[in-house]
């Protein structure tokens, strides 16, 4: 009965002998739909769609199958047989991973026939894996562990020792990251699945049978991913490791503490590890709205960066205009006269990349109250139009999730594989699993899918919002039900960003109004950086041309590293401050330093791309004299004389929900509306473009530095150098 | 202790439950008239098998204690005021470990403090902490059993959720090698 | 039994002796002053540092042996002063002292004795071999300008 096909399993309508009376007495608990399924695990009833497999639907009434190669983000293997259960009428186990429900099922995930299955797969897995958990660093956080003491036996029938022994595989080199120890493998074939399906870098496999099967590159090769480090988590066993936390630490031993991260626009969830108030390493958190179960490359192992160049003491330059340490009252102090004693006009505060909302308040308040207006952030996005006042024109308006949903997508001069690798992964899985076409105007990349590459000229953008294109992408782009046009930020600081702005605000919009589903929204303006979304929401003036032409006195940095305030720019007598937690190229050119916390040491909001405001965590605390960042500001304020008028965490908060309540909303986001008043006030900027688009991260060697932590992290550095290294290689 | 009473008190439930007729139409239950039944009751074997003072405990853990105004136990617990004041108590799920497939320990909710100042010991070169507070990991069963201890200790709370259930999609093996879609397999 | 022990005249007698000994009433106050304690004894011998080591055994044992510290310390004397070969005989670890035992060994390699120079300048200060955990960063020196 279980062999026949699930077509004509379903369509069975006579029920089983066991179901009307089991229905009639569980009728209230489970509310039966017709289409569903009805299956029983260990006698209890569960409804399923058709097609589910007997381990989802076990999860379902929360009974858990062991497992090793399932994972419910990856596509079924259904080799490591840990989830063999017993099925009534059936002769032998079932995998339970690979094996759709049918009508009546009853499943046994605990007799005895179960068990001794299990106990057999768990035997045969220890046969050849090495007994070394004392020194492997999985150990305390291993499935293998776990499962073996849950399900394994009591006892070893191994005795072959010394005559073939066990297995042993050599280890392979994928890069700095990831450390081998291939003989601990059981061939989940869990990492062969992630590479080809979510990095969609195809560069694991297997080679041999039986005893000799191995998993590898084929050819020694370093894994050229940007999600490299998911393997690490998915390994269910010691084989696939971490390097720079090898032989760091315990499971057991470590503080954790949820967090967010800030490397990227996304706002991934992490998870810190601290341990004798150090960051030991990083791990995802699951969000389903933001990065699934993963975490990119550089949010992962750039934290030995915190480590590195960091501002511990606040500094002063000296008469031969040499940084020196000082005490905190005298840098205050130092740094407070200037501000006092300039005239407010030529007063400027710049806000860099990792900056939190609540520094980015107090300081704009702070020179509010002083005068100025100048408060602007490094990145640059166009004023003209209704610039920044809609929040619906800087912002991912589809959200992350949603794009998943997108049967288009029309990348225009993003490389949002290196922008934000974990929205292309959402890309990769709709066009994976969706079908879902993309169409990328820009820079011929690699976005690890196969695109249209439409070109990388301006003017298709233009032509495409007009309509007047003749590219098979307009066709598709009009008959689409759920489109996605997706601009990259880094457009909008040349000459013709605003007028490209507004071609794709025409595109999106001229879409939107057609489409079938009206909460649908198709215009995304990927940020690159964690701050930029706040500063804007803020009021924080995008780019420094202009405040920089005008000659400033006082320059105060907070935490702006991409140098585009350099001391060349600025007239000789200008005072630099700088507010921050790593010395880079903000910290070098400044006269007065004050040491910042960074995103690890304090509790501090960040918008990401989609406008969702998240909160970091205090996971250690900030090294030597540096502070937290509102509170240094604060403290300056008394002493200009101009005191800021909240005193603790909650306060400021109150000043951000002034502000816009959006600050303060942790975990949730709005929908943003007014497209087509940014759209009408754009109508006048559509003018002719001709340039050639262009990205800065084009390929994986260019993405792991790219903040003041990654490029002081030596794990970045060494990525970098691997990736140059395998560049030279003839595979 | 919540645990014990929640899941007590959902097994008498749905003992009682199960025993009712579904269509019953009177608001009183006639338990001793039988035609009010279809058929025999179903009584579970455990309802048989406990001994008598064990199902009276059990029914005197049933009856929950109403304690009709919200205590502040905050002036008599001789916790220090700055220790009631200032701190802030997350209420969370604890997150899956990234590292492993296994889900048993999440299943419920905890309250944590912030993390207050580290450092160094100079002696030993371990780390110490002047916060008492700062191993405090209470669990609870539902959030709103971690608000009322929250609130009765008169601590400052904030609930965290991120989004973690997923839209359920059946799993298929076929997929790998269907031959028109793109999730066909190319290494093995 | 005497009449001068009768009448306790012995003692003050034993009390000039003392006195005289220790060089008058002068130099036997400066003794007093500078160790509390007065003492007739036969000097045993004096270490390279100035210390003069005396005995007595008409003294209770554990008192008949002492060390007079040298003048050069002052009132900084410190046990640990008192060198470590002299330091077995003021223990009453040996009756021979250094100078009149001949198993004692004497190796070129056997270092000087110093006191124990905790609280000084010259104290030996333990300084940690692992690497930081936070590298601050330091400024590059502006050159010209």
């Amino acid at each position: 009965m279980l062999r026949q096909p699930l077509s004509r399993a379903l369509a069975l309508t006579s029920p089983t002998r066991a179901a009307p009376l089991a229905a009639r007495r569980f009728a209230e608990q489970v509310q039966a739909r017709p289409d569903n399924v009805e299956v029983f695990i260990d006698d209890q009833p569960v409804y399923v769609p058709p097609g589910t497999t007997v381990l989802q639907a076990a999860a379902q009434v929360g009974v858990e199958i062991p497992r090793f190669c399932y994972h419910e983000r990856l596509a079924v293997a259904g080799n490591c047989r840990m989830c063999l259960v017993e099925v009534e009428k059936s002769p032998k186990p079932v995998a339970a991973c690979a094996m759709p429900v049918m009508k009546g099922m009853r499943v046994k995930t605990n007799s005895d026939l179960t068990r001794k299955a299990r106990e057999g797969v768990m035997e045969f897995l220890l046969v050849n894996h090495p007994l070394d958990c004392p020194i492997c660093d999985q150990g305390g956080e291993c499935d293998l562990q776990d499962q073996s003491m849950a399900f394994g036996s009591d006892k070893s029938r191994f005795t072959d020792i010394h005559f073939s022994g066990k297995r042993a595989v050599e280890d392979k080199d994928v890069g700095p990251l990831i450390k081998t120890i291939m003989t601990r493998c059981i061939h989940c074939t869990r990492c062969i699945r992630f590479a080809s399906e979510v990095a969609g870098v195809d560069d694991f496999g297997t080679t041999g049978r039986g005893t000799d099967m191995q998993v590898g590159t084929y050819v020694e090769k370093m894994f050229l991913s940007e999600l490299s480090g998911n393997i690490i988590d998915l390994c269910p066993v010691g084989a696939l490791t971490s390097k720079p936390y090898s032989f760091a630490a315990r499971p057991w031993e470590t503080r954790r503490i949820d967090s967010v991260d800030v490397l990227d626009p996304l706002g991934s969830n992490i998870v810190v590890a601290t341990r004798t108030n150090e960051v030991l390493r990083i791990l995802p958190r699951t969000n389903e709205e933001i990065n699934e179960e993963w975490l990119a490359d550089k949010s992962r192992f750039a934290c030995d960066g915190l480590k590195r160049q960091r501002l511990v003491t606040p500094m002063m330059a000296d008469s031969r205009g040499n940084l020196t340490p000082c005490e905190w009252e005298d840098a205050i102090v130092a740094a407070a006269r200037a501000l006092r004693d300039c005239p407010p006009d030529k007063l400027v505060a710049v806000s860099g990349d990792l900056a939190d909302a609540e520094s980015l308040v107090a300081l704009k308040d702070l020179l509010n109250k002083l005068g100025s207006e100048n408060t602007c952030t490094e990145q640059y996005f166009p004023l003209e139009g209704s610039g920044i006042d809609f929040r619906s024109s800087y912002l991912l308006n589809t959200k992350i999730a949603n794009v998943e949903e997108a049967d288009f997508v029309l990348l225009i001069g993003t490389n949002v594989r290196f922008e934000a690798p974990l929205l292309n992964a959402r890309i990769r899985k709709a066009f994976i699993h969706k079908e879902t076409d993309v169409a990328l105007v820009g820079p011929k990349v690699d976005l690890t899918y196969d695109y249209m590459h439409v070109g990388d000229s301006a003017s298709i953008v233009k032509d495409l919002a007009t309509g007047t294109s003749a590219h098979e992408v307009l066709k598709r782009l009009e008959s689409a039900k759920r489109p996605v046009v997706i601009l990259g930020a880094d457009q909008l600081k040349t000459q013709e960003g605003s007028a490209l702005l507004a071609y794709t605000q025409e595109l999106a919009l001229r879409l939107q109004d057609k489409l079938q589903d009206k909460n649908w929204k198709v215009l995304n303006v990927l940020q690159r950086t964690a701050s930029q979304v706040a500063a804007l929401d803020i009021g924080y003036k995008p780019g420094v041309g202009k405040v920089l032409e005008a000659g400033p006195k006082v320059v105060y940095l907070l935490g702006a590293d991409a140098g585009v305030v350099t001391r060349e720019s600025l007239p000789k007598d200008a005072v630099v401050i700088y507010q921050g937690h790593h010395g880079d190229v903000g910290a070098q050119a400044a006269d007065i330093v004050l040491p910042g916390a960074a995103y690890t040491e304090k509790r501090a909001t960040y918008v990401n791309a989609e406008g969702r405001a998240q909160q970091t965590l205090v996971a250690v605390t900030p090294p030597g004299k540096a502070r937290e960042d509102w509170k240094i500001i604060r403290a300056l304020s008394e002493v200009v004389g101009e005191r800021l008028p909240y005193d603790n965490l909650d306060e400021v908060r109150t000043r951000m929900s002034e502000i816009s309540p959006a600050l303060v909303s942790y975990g949730d986001v709005q929908d943003n509306n007014y497209f087509a008043q940014a759209r009408a006030l754009a109508q006048s900027l559509q003018k002719p473009v001709s340039g050639k688009l262009d990205v800065q991260l084009k390929t994986l060697e260019d993405y792991f530095m790219t903040d003041s932590i990654s490029r002081a992290s030596p794990t970045m550095a060494k990525c970098v150098q691997a990736v140059l290294k395998q560049k030279q290689s003839p595979y | 202790m919540f645990k014990v009473i929640s899941h007590t008190a959902n097994l008498t439930r749905s003992q009682l439950s199960r025993s009712l007729p579904a269509f019953s139409t009177s608001a009183t239950r006639l338990a001793g008239d039988p035609t009010s039944r279809k058929e025999a009751p179903i009584i579970d074997n455990e309802s048989v098998l406990t001994l008598p003072e064990k199902a009276k405990e059990r029914k005197a853990l049933d009856t929950a204690i109403v304690v009709p105004v919200k205590v502040d136990l905050s002036p008599i617990t001789g916790v220090p005021e700055e220790h009631v004041k200032t701190r802030r108590v997350r209420i969370y799920q604890p997150a899956k470990n990234a590292m492993q497939s296994g889900t048993n320990n999440i299943h419920h909710w905890e309250m944590e403090f912030d993390t207050r100042q580290r450092w160094e010991n100079p002696l030993m070169g371990w780390t110490s902490t002047g916060d008492p507070l700062s191993n405090m990991k209470v669990q609870f069963s539902s959030p709103d059993e971690a608000i009322e201890h929250c609130e009765k200790n008169g601590w400052i709370w904030y609930l965290d959720i991120p989004k973690t259930e997923k839209q359920f999609k059946p799993k298929n093996y076929g997929v790998n090698f269907s031959w028109n879609r793109r999730t066909r397999v190319s290494t093995k | 039994m005497s009449v001068a022990k009768l009448l306790a005249l012995d003692k003050v007698a034993k009390l000039f002796n003392i006195i005289k000994q220790n060089g008058g009433i002068r130099a036997s106050l400066y003794k007093l002053y500078k160790q509390e304690e007065l003492k007739d004894g036969v000097l045993v011998g004096e270490d390279k540092f100035g210390n003069k080591y005396y005995e007595n055994p008409r003294y209770f044992y554990s008192r008949n042996r002492w060390v007079e510290y040298s003048e050069k310390v002052h009132l900084n004397y410190d046990a640990s002063q008192v060198p470590a070969e002299w330091y077995g005989w003021l223990h009453y670890k040996t009756d021979l002292p250094p100078h009149q035992d001949p198993s004692r060994p004497h190796y070129k390699w056997m270092a000087e004795f110093t006191e124990n120079l905790s609280g000084t300048t010259g104290q030996y200060t333990p300084y940690s071999t692992t690497r930081a955990k936070i590298e601050p960063w330091v400024p590059k020196p502006k050159t010209g300008a």
